[in-house]
């Protein structure tokens, strides 16, 4: 820590230099080692895009080998060498391109790539911040995360082959380093990123929670922030919470395996060999995991929701209906979601009991994520809806966050899950509501906030190409799993036809392969329109979407600090859309009640009655000149 | 130099980065949780602890460590007070406490291992001491950085603004991991 601080306050001092106008910007500064919020906001947004891409091509190598278990694709050969002999991908090479779709989608895609982006980028843009509470621990946080992103690609290049027990790694499979090829050095590999990872997203978390608590601009109370902020702010304070059991049990997972402890072990044979370990307990690791595990969905999904407000709300130029429901119903889901780990431990032999509170809390959490859902909905209705890409995308996430979410009702159930538990039915369930909706909340930032990162407009109609192949295929691909899942055909396995019951799903693979790699097609359309955009794009007007939030007063140029004069003050709430009796139909945050004499509302005022009383007089006063214009 | 920006946001920044050392210390409480919560779990399956009598060093070495929080209060107060001298005076005997905090605690381990209580054990409780104990030795170090840093400021003579700023962020760490220590230690000795 004490370097941290030490730097922090060299950094002070440059700031001081910025003042006078002697800043010199190097390149290094600029784009590499950058402590500017807005660059290390696309530094995540990049590196989080390149990961989604690897993941995404694991995924459809995967996905050929469960569409076509006997057929040989010699072109795999030549790109995988001895992963795919004779053009067929090895059983341990399928478990460990599962594996490391998860990990990256998960915390690298869908936490880092996100948060990382979004609430780097709008925290300080949409409060009236210069920056972060520590810009060099935001640099930091960015450099943890791309050492984690660079030792878990090197784990592919290892004799060994990368970690293969699954994204959730449970022992003893990942503790004994003898038990798979994948448990060897590519574990240690996937630990060592982790740990990195995690270290990032904890510098990460706690500036934004910093940053909102202590440098809102003047007037910016809490009960004024967009809902985004609400949703950055809650997810970092998951994160701060649950991360750190993480590494709990990642240090106890690593001490078994480097050094002959026996947290996690007992009673292990491998082959003729009796292992010495004893007294462990695998379900250890179960609950230390879980109990990051499961607040980490949230912490995926939240950001994506808060994205999703704010575009729904400026898309359908109608105020977010219920804004505190919205806040509160966030709360929940922060609170409830640190108690319904167990739910992925049914099959455990947990005690019915206490299952059944797992149960009930996981059941309970589904009110909160329905409020959110008849939110977004009531917003929706009767708006004067603008389907920019980004009101596409956002609207998306609806759809999956609903359709996935009804299963998770399925899951809750103990009694249910026992049956589907590791089917391809969970498979389905996640995917839709915190794959799909989350990349889908992602994209809708990307698309909406990309002339705030940019200056420049992506092009909208590749836009809805992007949209509607993704959205489409990404229904194809995962809808038919669910009945996959029904019928008992498990998830992980490298060729399930072997049984025989299992064999009529092969038709269904296909079709769902085929489904994968026409959205993975689909996704050229964004990366072209992305990067194309980036150089070629047209000019952003400085306010596109005509929408109300801090960052949209901010010049279309970037510069050091964000606004050129004085941080405007904020006066009121961020969903001024369409209200009756103003000349436009967005009242930016920034203007004051005095300038919108004819649009105010009583409470407006929050109780203040000197504002009240000359919002009276404003209105006599108007009713008598009506009253002379009528006589 | 300093007064060409804006004192306000100045002060604020210093309350949002003290601000971050709470929540570096939540975190950090939480991942000893982590570790005792498994302690909990463990010793209840099992139906033992550590079984250990833990070695007399860890009561001397919580002893040092407490007069060294204490010296670090008075480095603290001697800020304050202006008395800078004293405030060096303090500050180096924290300094020296924590190293000698730090001695004590793997001369501990020494004894532990000499009495079979080896790390590899397959008793788990038996290594988690050495893991809580490890890894706040490990906050230790970075609170020794902080000591640091404060005596660095106060000899180089840097702004009484950012002074106070490094006093106080030292002063939540070292304290914090006083109680965290004295929490890691009553927990031991009572789930043995």
């Amino acid at each position: 820590m004490s370097t941290i601080t030490i730097q922090n306050n060299q950094h002070h001092d440059s700031h001081d230099d910025h003042a006078h106008g002697h800043h010199k910007e190097t390149f290094l500064s600029k784009y590499v080692f950058s402590m500017d919020h807005k660059m290390i906001a696309k530094q995540f947004l990049i590196t989080g895009i390149i990961m989604a891409v690897i993941a995404m091509g694991l995924s459809i190598l995967f996905r050929l080998q469960l569409a076509w278990p006997d057929r040989s694709f010699p072109i795999l050969e030549t790109f995988l060498g001895k992963w795919a002999e004779g053009g067929r991908i090895r059983p341990e090479f399928y478990l460990a391109l599962v594996t490391i779709h998860g990990t990256i989608m998960v915390f690298f895609v869908l936490t880092a790539g996100l948060s990382g982006t979004f609430s780097n980028l709008l925290i300080p843009l949409q409060l009236g911040a210069r920056d972060m509470a520590s810009p060099f621990m935001n640099m930091l946080s960015y450099w943890f995360f791309f050492t984690a992103c660079v030792v878990m690609m090197c784990s592919f290049f290892v004799q060994t082959g990368p970690a293969s027990a699954g994204w959730t790694v449970y022992p003893p499979l990942s503790a004994l380093p003898k038990a798979i090829p994948g448990s060897g050095t590519g574990m240690t590999l996937w630990l060592i990123s982790m740990i990195c990872f995690v270290v990032s997203s904890l510098m990460g978390g706690i500036n934004y929670v910093s940053t909102v608590l202590n440098m809102r601009t003047k007037g910016m109370d809490l009960w004024k922030m967009p809902l985004t902020i609400w949703a950055f702010f809650l997810t970092a304070i998951l994160g701060i919470l649950s991360f750190p059991v993480l590494v709990a049990g990642v240090v106890l997972l690593i001490f078994d395996r480097s050094f002959g402890t026996s947290f996690y072990l007992s009673d292990i044979v491998i082959g003729t060999q009796v292992l010495p370990n004893e007294g462990g307990s695998p379900i250890l690791w179960q609950h230390l995991f879980w109990f990051l595990g499961h607040p980490e969905v949230y912490i995926v999904i939240m950001p994506a929701l808060g994205i999703s407000s704010e575009v729904i709300s400026v898309n359908s130029r109608k105020p977010i209906f219920g804004y505190h429901a919205m806040v509160y119903s966030l709360i929940g889901i922060t609170i409830l979601s640190f108690i319904v780990w167990g739910h992925h431990m049914f099959v455990t032999g947990m005690n019915p009991l206490l299952g059944g509170v797992f149960m009930i809390t996981t059941l309970i959490i589904a009110v909160p994520s329905a409020v959110k859902t008849f939110n977004y909905l009531a917003t929706l209705w009767r708006g004067n809806i603008r389907f920019t890409p980004a009101m596409l995308f956002a609207i998306g996430l609806v759809s999956f966050f609903i359709s996935g979410g009804l299963t998770g009702i399925f899951l809750g159930n103990a009694s249910l899950d026992i049956n589907l538990h590791d089917t391809y039915f969970v498979v389905a369930h996640f995917h839709l509501v915190m794959g799909s909706a989350a990349i889908f909340g992602m994209l809708a930032g990307v698309y909406h906030w990309f002339p705030k990162m940019f200056g420049r407009m992506m092009n909208a109609k590749l836009g809805y190409l992007h949209f509607w192949l993704t959205f489409i295929c990404a229904y194809l691909v995962f809808f038919p799993l669910h009945f996959l899942g029904l019928d008992g055909v498990p998830r992980r396995y490298y060729a399930f036809t072997e049984f025989e019951f299992m064999q009529k799903w092969v038709t269904v693979n296909i079709f769902v392969t085929w489904a994968a790699i026409i959205a993975a097609l689909a996704q050229v359309a964004f990366l072209f329109n992305f990067f194309y955009s980036i150089f070629k794009g047209k000019v952003a007007p400085q306010n596109p979407w005509e929408a109300n939030t801090l960052e949209w007063t901010t010049p279309v140029e970037h510069l050091h600090g964000n606004w050129p004069g004085e941080i405007p003050t904020v006066y009121r709430w961020p969903y001024d859309y369409s209200k009756p009796g103003a000349e436009e139909d967005f009242i930016p945050q920034t203007v004051p009640f005095s300038l919108t004499m004819s649009s105010n509302m009583p409470h407006d005022f929050e109780g203040n009655t000197e504002a009240e009383r000359i919002q009276e007089e404003w209105m006599a006063a108007q009713e008598a000149k009506q009253k002379t214009i009528v006589d | 130099m300093v007064q060409s920006i804006n004192q306000h946001e100045v002060k604020l920044d210093f309350r949002a980065k003290k601000f971050i050392i709470w929540l570096f210390v939540v975190s950090s409480t939480i991942m000893f949780g982590g570790w005792t919560s498994y302690y909990i779990v463990f010793a209840a399956s099992k139906g033992k602890g550590h079984g250990l009598v833990l070695p007399d060093l860890f009561m001397y070495s919580t002893g040092v460590l407490l007069v060294s929080s204490v010296c670090l209060f008075l480095a603290s107060r001697a800020f304050r007070n202006q008395e800078f001298s004293m405030q060096k005076f303090f500050l180096w005997l924290t300094l020296g406490l924590g190293v000698i905090f730090a001695y004590l605690q793997i001369s501990a381990w020494g004894t532990l291992v000499q009495t079979g209580a080896v790390f590899s054990n397959n008793n788990a409780a038996i290594s988690l001491i050495y893991v809580v104990s490890g890894f706040h030795i490990l906050h230790i170090l970075a609170g020794l950085g902080l000591v640091l840093g404060s005596l660095f400021g106060a000899y180089r003579n840097i702004s009484v603004d950012r002074q106070q700023f490094r006093m106080e962020i030292t002063s939540i760490f070292w304290h914090f991991i006083d109680i965290l220590w004295i929490y890691l230690y009553v927990f031991l000795l009572l789930n043995s």
